[in-house]
């Protein structure tokens, strides 16, 4: 047993954080979050650059084939920012779909793109019935001649707004198939929503035509690979969360020591410690069950059951932590510009993406062998 | 015991008479904007002028003495009055007034006769709103740390320094505050409390940008201001209950704010969730999962635990029944039920909780400002983790002497 970083993950955890510390400084995260794309060229020229929109995506397809251990070093380092943005949407869950739907001359044609960080994806899933399993895909997918025709509305998808290309799920004559769309073709409006959240969108099709060419994979037999795909990339959102929480931790220690009440720092208040002792649990608990959720998918064994707990501890935990930070802060906490509500803001956002606590603790059930699955 | 609220003859006699009296009195344009930030100075207008009419009929703190412009009236006809404004989708006061709320009973228990004819009266009949200006950068939970100086000098006392987190939108006539009157006093003996008229030269007022505009009161309570003060003179018999006495004076104010008047009618947006929740929304009904159903009870049952101890604060104070820990007690339950039913809120209607956009946002957007507000109204009138302190303290755990409840009518 051996639970440290190799020493790839110690570089890219050094690299990434400093990078964080001066270019998503708090002043810039503040501004980010004023524009609807979250995000400016310059800097997603320069994370481009870095690589970190190719760490998932084999050297065949221009990336550099990382493992998904590696990748969530990266995205714990971006969630201490927190950093929003399509970073995770294209590079991570967008690029693992196609790795396991598309077929070669998609892959070729996509993947390159992806990780030189031209080609921007988000994944249009949710609708208006929302949730994460196929009985909530109603949008169709209609065959006309040689295209297909799309009509209907993608609901709470993130980061549809500074994408190039939307990874859409829709029922089509023979199942559930995926299709790739620009996101400014004609009939595409996309909105983001707006509220205690940060990135999320509607995207609303009407008679939006899709050339057969960009059906990935094969007709009606998208699911199992999507959801396989969501397997994989699950463990590096949570791991973005871990980031966020260790983020949070630290803050909160800091001040603890910093702020004076009744003459004493505020930390040797036993009340105020057990606010960050419920961070630093919830910050442990999603960081181990993450980990071990991400050496199970490096070698290969069966992940469900990690993947489903990490993913609802993360979810928790993220949103408690934020709860907690709060108390430990009071007044100044809820002061925009002291950023802890950007945190809080995320944690909301992030909650349901990709299934909500319970909708996972569900699908450990099966996962669990308890219920026939 | 009785829970009911039922009329008797003279009651409903009452009811009647008020709300007729709301619908020929509540000027165009008093409409709640959803989130209490976005009030406009029109629609605040409209509430002051329905102040000041609520004043003349001496039912803006209908329970103050007749004597001062209130109504001095049985708990029984306030309760009306509050279910009324709430029917009409106000509240009572229908703005942010602490002055009305807790300055008006404090100057009541301190205040010299002088200053109840001086200050009670305008405050009753709507003519003046004030703010509670008390906490600073760095003195929240220890109020008593407070630095914000105010030296006598002939008539006046000269007033320098600081507060943060106070105040509404659109302004007040006046304000009120603990400063520092003897800098080398011992601490809680080198306060005073005082009145401030609002537009004396050498105040500044800044709004703050927070995650909510609010807190406390659910009555329009506008955005929170940091206020400078530099080389601002008040007269000397602004000053109430006696040079350094202030720490005094505060505990009759901070008891009421810690929960101790309870309050009544609360439960708005939870009562309109519930009924949310089984109409169908975008083609769906949220209700057809056993989970949420199962959430959506213990949510149920988390508010009805607040809202009775409301009511039982409220029905102590009006009583005046003797009080320890209740105030706090109430305090607390409302802040960490808030938090809670906002996190049951998320797990059942799903993101749609999370967005106030026109076409999706339920409840015209009230349920997105609710988990945002869960997290701002942890701080107003004391932390959890005071709350808690002070609960402790009044029941006894851990020491031989209960501490006593703040001086209250
Ligand atoms: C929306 C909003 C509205 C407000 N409205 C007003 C207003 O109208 N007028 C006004 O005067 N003020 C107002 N306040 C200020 C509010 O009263 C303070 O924020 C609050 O009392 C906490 O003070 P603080 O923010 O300085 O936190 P701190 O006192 O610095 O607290 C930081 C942490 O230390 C803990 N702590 C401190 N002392 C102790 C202790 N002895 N034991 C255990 N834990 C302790 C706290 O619980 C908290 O976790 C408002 C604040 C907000 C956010």
């Amino acid at each position: 047993m051996d639970l440290s970083l190799t020493e790839t993950q110690q570089l890219i955890q050094d690299s990434t954080r400093d990078f964080v510390r001066n270019d998503f400084a708090k002043e810039i995260l503040l501004d980010l979050d004023e524009m609807p794309a979250l995000m400016t060229s310059e800097l997603w020229t320069k994370v481009s650059q870095l690589g970190w929109m190719g760490m998932a995506i084999p050297e065949e397809y221009g990336g550099t084939g990382n493992t998904l251990t590696d990748v969530a070093v990266l995205y714990e380092e971006l969630g201490r920012g927190p950093v929003p943005g399509p970073l995770f949407s294209s590079g991570v869950l967008g690029a693992l779909i196609l790795l396991k739907t598309a077929n070669s001359s998609q892959k070729e044609a996509w993947l390159p793109g992806i990780a030189d960080g031209s080609r921007i994806l988000a994944v249009a899933a949710t609708e208006k019935h929302y949730g994460w399993s196929p009985a909530h895909i109603a949008m169709t997918a209609r065959r006309n001649g040689e295209d297909y025709v799309l009509d209907g509305t993608k609901l709470f998808v993130h980061d549809a707004a500074s994408a190039t290309d939307l990874l859409v799920l829709a029922k089509s004559e023979s199942g559930i198939s995926l299709l790739r769309v620009d996101a400014n073709a004609d009939g595409i409006a996309i909105r983001v929503l707006p509220g205690f959240l940060s990135g999320v969108t509607e995207v609303t099709f009407e008679n939006v035509r899709v050339p057969s060419s960009d059906l990935v994979g094969i007709e009606g037999a998208a699911w199992a690979g999507y959801d396989a795909a969501l397997q994989s990339a699950i463990p590096v959102l949570c791991a973005y969360k871990v980031g966020a929480c260790q983020a949070l931790f630290e803050l909160c220690v800091d001040y603890s020591k910093e702020r004076t009440q009744f003459g004493q720092p505020i930390g040797k208040f036993q009340r105020v410690q057990d606010h960050i002792i419920h961070i630093v649990n919830y910050l442990d608990a999603a960081r181990w069950t993450t980990n071990e959720a991400l050496w199970k998918l490096d070698t290969g064994q069966d992940a469900a059951s990690s993947v489903h707990m990490a993913k609802a501890l993360s979810s928790d935990g993220y949103l408690r932590s934020c709860d907690f930070a709060h108390e430990v802060h009071a007044g100044i906490g809820v002061m925009r510009e002291y950023g802890l509500t950007l945190h809080t803001k995320m944690s909301r956002s992030l909650y349901h993406c990709l299934g909500a606590p319970k909708f996972h603790r569900k699908r450990m059930e099966g996962a669990l062998g308890l219920v026939q699955a | 015991m009785d829970f009911a609220i039922e009329d008797s003859a003279e009651q409903s006699t009452f009811r009647e008479e008020v709300r007729v009296w709301l619908k020929e009195n509540i000027p165009e344009g008093t409409e709640f904007p959803v989130d209490p930030g976005d009030l406009t100075l029109e629609q605040y207008e409209h509430r002051r002028e329905l102040g000041r009419r609520l004043g003349d009929q001496s039912w803006l703190y209908p329970n103050m003495p007749t004597k001062y412009g209130g109504g001095d009236l049985p708990v029984e006809k306030v309760v009306i009055l509050h279910e009324e404004m709430g029917r009409a989708g106000l509240s009572l006061p229908p703005y942010y007034d602490a002055g009305g709320r807790m300055a008006a009973p404090t100057i009541l228990v301190w205040g010299s006769e002088e200053h109840k004819d001086r200050f009670l009266p305008e405050i009753c009949k709507g003519r003046v709103r004030s703010w509670q200006l008390l906490t600073e950068p760095g003195a929240g939970s220890d109020l008593a740390g407070i630095k914000m100086t105010a030296i006598r000098d002939g008539k006046d006392y000269v007033l320098n320094g600081q507060k943060i987190f106070v105040g509404s939108s659109h302004g007040a006539e006046q304000s009120w505050t603990v400063v520092v009157t003897d800098p080398e006093g011992k601490r809680h003996h080198n306060l005073s409390w005082f009145m401030i008229p609002m537009d004396l030269p050498g105040i500044t007022v800044v709004p703050m940008n927070l995650l909510t505009a609010g807190g406390e009161g659910g009555s329009g309570c506008g955005v929170k201001n940091t206020i400078f003060f530099d080389d601002v003179r008040v007269p000397a018999e602004n000053l109430v209950g006696g040079e350094n006495n202030g720490w005094k004076v505060a505990t009759t104010h901070l008891e009421m704010e810690h929960g101790g008047a309870g309050r009544l009618g609360e439960r708005g947006v939870i009562k309109e969730f519930i009924d949310y929740c089984q109409d169908e929304h975008h083609g769906h009904n949220l209700l057809e999962s056993a989970e949420a159903r199962e959430t959506l009870v213990d949510l149920y049952i988390e508010s009805e635990v607040t809202r009775l101890f409301a009511i039982r604060n409220y029905w102590m104070a009006h009583n005046n029944h003797p009080r320890s820990y209740e105030g706090s007690q109430y305090s607390l339950r409302r802040k960490l039920s808030g938090l809670d039913i906002a996190e049951k809120i998320l797990e059942i209607a799903g993101p749609y909780a999370l967005t106030n956009d026109e076409q999706y946002g339920p409840l015209k957007g009230a349920l997105e400002l609710y988990g945002r507000e869960a997290i701002t109204a942890l701080h107003p009138g004391a932390t959890t983790d005071i709350q808690r302190v002070i609960m402790s303290r009044r029941i006894g755990i851990g020491r031989q002497d209960r501490e006593k409840v703040g001086a209250l009518r």
